[in-house]
């Protein structure tokens, strides 16, 4: 049933483009890149039990880099996008390892100052970041080798795509794996994890890092996507977004998540057309999701409980 | 080159002006089954707790083989070949029986931090999950997850759990705590079974005194963080002050 | 006007251990109430007093409603869902009141300014000081020396021993989070006159006082009121000296303190 499921839906992922009209794939390549951020942090809180708040700086931070590369060299733009990934996984190691000193809510409000500094920083750095008004006009550079046809709308919506699914295909295999079942164990009971002889400090660092190169590309994809870069991808607000679309969608499921961006971006287009207050059903859905459904959608659909 | 023995020499442990431990000094031999017992609040839980590391001591050290143990975090006292259980029942309760297991064997497996699913690891840690459930009577609740089982399976899974790790040293706290007399007779009958190949040094924190006199050869007794008896079993039954401190009129 | 926010949430987190992620909506909240009540009445002390009040009543039933039932989860539960509400209230004070950001005028008794040491200081700003000074001293001393201070603090400590002494836990709880709801609301009707009530204050807000509060010491009063007068410092001669580290430099601070000593730099030692 459940391979029924994923083999229907990636067929569907592939075909839309050629039935669907411009501005709704647009949409639906916006959601491939919000769900690979989505389903980025959903190994840490999900899989992990580490509830970051300030997820946002990972993807502002391959934004930024991609945007930065796609701006001043002449590199094409998978390798740019491939750039704001590598990078963004290369800060997230200080970062991890200084936020994983700590945890509950230190951890929480860590992560948090962190997304804060460094939208501080695109804020101020004028120079380099373009301040408040951030980086326009990001290219989409065809390259050599070409590969001009990822810079096509439908081309675009392919490769977001692709990242999505064979991260999705990664992480399916990850949490399997004798790593990712630790994590399960340290999310469980981290001091029984540490009486067996599991170093929980170093796997949360692992498990940040790969969450931050998820997280960066899928900011590296969205910098040549919309065109810009801007501080507030790194703001708290954003940070809260993810984390609603990780809860919303079912926490601990990859698939969840990315449901969940699915019905927060159909929410933000469909019923902003409808009414003003989108964002004020939202919020409600999300409050009674976590009170009364913290299995989250997917969850509810599987009829699987993940508490 | 001397067989691997277990070693607290003045230990100490204060909270604030507390002395859950004061100057403990312990002499366990390899292979040996020493019985820890004590009344409440004597400082067993907490003598555990500074030997595998949760507790760093205020003074004294605890050695293993000759190597200093003291200081070092709990997950690096386990990888030096100790494992133990919780006085409180500390299980992977979402996960099932046949994973926790698995898991406390494919600890000390350098298998564990591949990233990629499957491979023969995976198989022989599986192999090794089902074999110790096996043996502590648990095959049937494999698959369901730890949080559900009875408190007496649950306790027996940690067991289970500490000998997948296949330790030099296996410290129980109170393993059969709460249990009924059938499961505590049951619990006893396996530790006696798994214990008499030998090969394996146990410490045992144990408030139920049949278990002790049946399972231990040797008897540390604690009162108030302070050792007050120390040795083979029958001695310590007969001497008057640990009767007075702690068996009351049992022995 | 940032420090009755903070002592508001160091209030919550020290009694009940929730990072109230809504604590600026509900500056907010109080801005724009202490607005209504002003346009009503044509009075501020009214509003000075109403506004805080009624949102206090609000918070207490959020707690009872949407809170009460995670105290029995993990923490994180809190983080989320006091978001959540903040999301809500935000757009419920977007759909009620309009985009538009409603002023309220300084009363006439307050207007002008006084002479200090020299020169002349905004009769207004004294007033907000020397409020914020008054409350944190009163709610010190209730903590400190009431019956009813020596409840909430006890619950803090052990929930449980409480409720065996007979008293209904819950009801402390509430009202502690309502109190911290109203001195936010308080500040916000107080700073209504400087800043008017705009959409998005409470966002601006809510990051600043966590700031505070981390830094200060999660759960002491005495930490707020210097991690306050420390950022105020850090803003001020920041922007003055070197404007485009002041805003990053309040960052590091709180990264630097939740890693070096997480308890922040007055909290309790556990």
């Amino acid at each position: 049933m459940r391979a029924a499921v994923r083999a229907l839906l990636l067929v569907a992922a592939v075909v839309m483009p050629l039935v669907l009209p411009t501005f709704l794939l647009t949409a639906l390549t916006e959601m491939m890149i919000l769900g690979l951020f989505a389903m980025s942090l959903d190994l840490l809180v999900g899989y992990t039990g580490l509830d970051s708040f300030g997820h946002a700086a990972v993807y502002g931070f391959g934004a930024y880099s991609a945007a930065l590369l796609l701006l001043h060299t002449g590199v094409s733009l998978p390798v740019a996008i491939l750039g704001g990934a590598v990078f963004t996984a290369a800060i997230a190691v200080p970062m991890a390892w200084l936020c994983t000193r700590a945890t509950g809510v230190a951890f929480a409000m860590l992560t948090l100052a962190f997304a804060q500094l460094l939208y501080a920083v695109a804020y101020k750095w004028q120079s380099v970041t373009g301040g408040s008004d951030g980086l326009a006009g990001v290219p989409r550079t065809a390259g050599p080798l070409g590969m001009s046809w990822f810079t096509s709308r439908i081309g675009y919506y392919y490769l977001a795509a692709g990242c999505l699914i064979a991260a999705y295909v990664f992480c399916r295999g990850f949490v399997a794996s004798a790593v990712g079942t630790t994590l399960l164990a340290i999310r469980d009971n981290e001091r029984k994890a540490q009486a067996l002889g599991y170093n929980p400090r170093a796997y949360k660092i692992l498990v940040f890092v790969l969450s931050a190169f998820l997280g960066g590309l899928a900011g590296a994809l969205y910098a040549p996507f919309a065109g810009f870069a801007s501080p507030d991808l790194f703001f708290w607000m954003l940070s809260g977004q993810v984390l609603i679309m990780v809860v919303v969608g079912g926490a601990g499921t990859l698939g969840g998540p990315i449901l969940g961006a699915a019905f927060f971006l159909a929410l933000e287009h469909y019923l902003s057309v409808v009414t003003d207050s989108w964002a004020l059903v939202l919020g409600l859905v999300f409050i009674a999701v976590v009170l009364f459904a913290p299995q989250g959608l997917w969850g509810m659909v599987r009829g699987r409980a993940v508490p | 080159m001397a067989a691997p023995y277990l070693e607290c020499e003045g230990l100490s442990r204060h909270f604030g002006a507390l002395a859950a431990l004061d100057g403990v000094t312990m002499r366990v031999e390899s292979g040996e089954i020493r019985a820890l017992i004590g009344p409440n609040g004597a400082g067993k839980s907490t003598l555990f707790n500074v030997i595998t590391g949760v507790l760093a001591p205020t003074a004294g050290v605890v050695r293993f083989k000759g190597e200093r143990l003291s200081g070092l975090p709990p997950h690096e006292v386990c990888a030096r070949g100790l494992s133990r259980t919780f006085q409180i029942t500390a299980l992977f309760s979402r996960l099932s029986a046949l994973e926790n297991v698995r898991l406390a064997a494919q600890a000390r497996s350098a298998q564990r931090w591949r990233i990629l699913p499957g491979g023969p690891a995976t198989h022989q840690t599986l192999r090794e999950g089902r074999q110790w459930l096996e043996r502590l009577g648990l095959s049937a609740l494999a698959d369901t997850p730890a949080g559900l089982l009875s408190h007496g399976d649950q306790r027996l899974l940690e067991v289970a759990m500490a000998l997948a790790q296949r330790p030099e040293v296996l410290l129980l706290d109170e393993p059969t705590q709460g249990l009924s007399v059938e499961e505590t007779a049951r619990t006893v009958d396996i530790l006696r079974a798994l214990l008499s190949g030998g090969g394996l040094t146990v410490l045992l924190v144990e408030h139920d005194m049949e278990v002790v006199f049946s399972l231990a050869q040797h008897i540390t007794v604690l009162n108030r963080g302070r050792v007050i008896a120390d040795g083979a079993t029958e001695a310590v039954r007969q001497d008057p002050r640990v009767q007075e401190a702690y068996l009351g009129g049992l022995a | 006007m940032l420090f009755l926010i903070s002592i508001g949430l160091t209030l919550i987190f020290g009694i009940m251990r929730i990072m109230n992620f809504a604590h600026g909506a509900l500056y907010m909240l109080g801005a724009y109430a202490g607005f209504t009540v002003a346009a009503w009445t044509g009075s501020y002390w009214l509003a000075l007093v109403l506004a805080p009040l009624s949102v206090a009543a609000i918070g207490i039933v959020l707690e009872s409603v949407a809170l009460r039932p995670l105290y029995r989860r993990e923490h994180g539960a809190f983080l989320l869902v006091t978001f959540g509400l903040a999301l809500v209230i935000g757009e419920t004070i977007r759909l009620g009141w309009g985009p538009d950001p409603r002023r309220l005028p300084i009363p006439p008794a307050l207007a002008g300014s006084v002479t200090i040491l020299g020169a002349p200081f905004p009769t207004y700003r004294l007033f907000l000081a020397v409020t914020g000074a008054v409350v944190a001293l009163a709610l010190w001393q209730f903590l400190a020396r009431t019956r009813l201070g020596l409840l909430i603090r006890a619950t803090s400590q052990n929930a449980e021993m409480v409720h065996a002494l007979g008293v209904d836990v819950q009801v402390v709880r509430a009202g502690v989070f309502g109190l911290g709801c109203g001195l936010a609301a308080l500040g916000g009707v107080m700073a209504t006159p400087l800043v008017s009530a705009h959409l998005g204050m409470g966002v601006n807000v809510v990051v600043d006082a966590f700031v505070i509060v981390i830094i200060g010491g999660m759960g002491s009063f005495g930490g707020s009121i210097v991690g306050s007068l420390l950022l105020g410092l850090v803003q001020t001669f920041g922007n003055f000296y070197l404007p485009d580290l002041a805003l990053a430099a309040i960052y590091l601070a709180m990264i630097a303190v939740l890693v070096l000593r997480p308890r922040g730099l007055f909290g309790p030692e556990e």
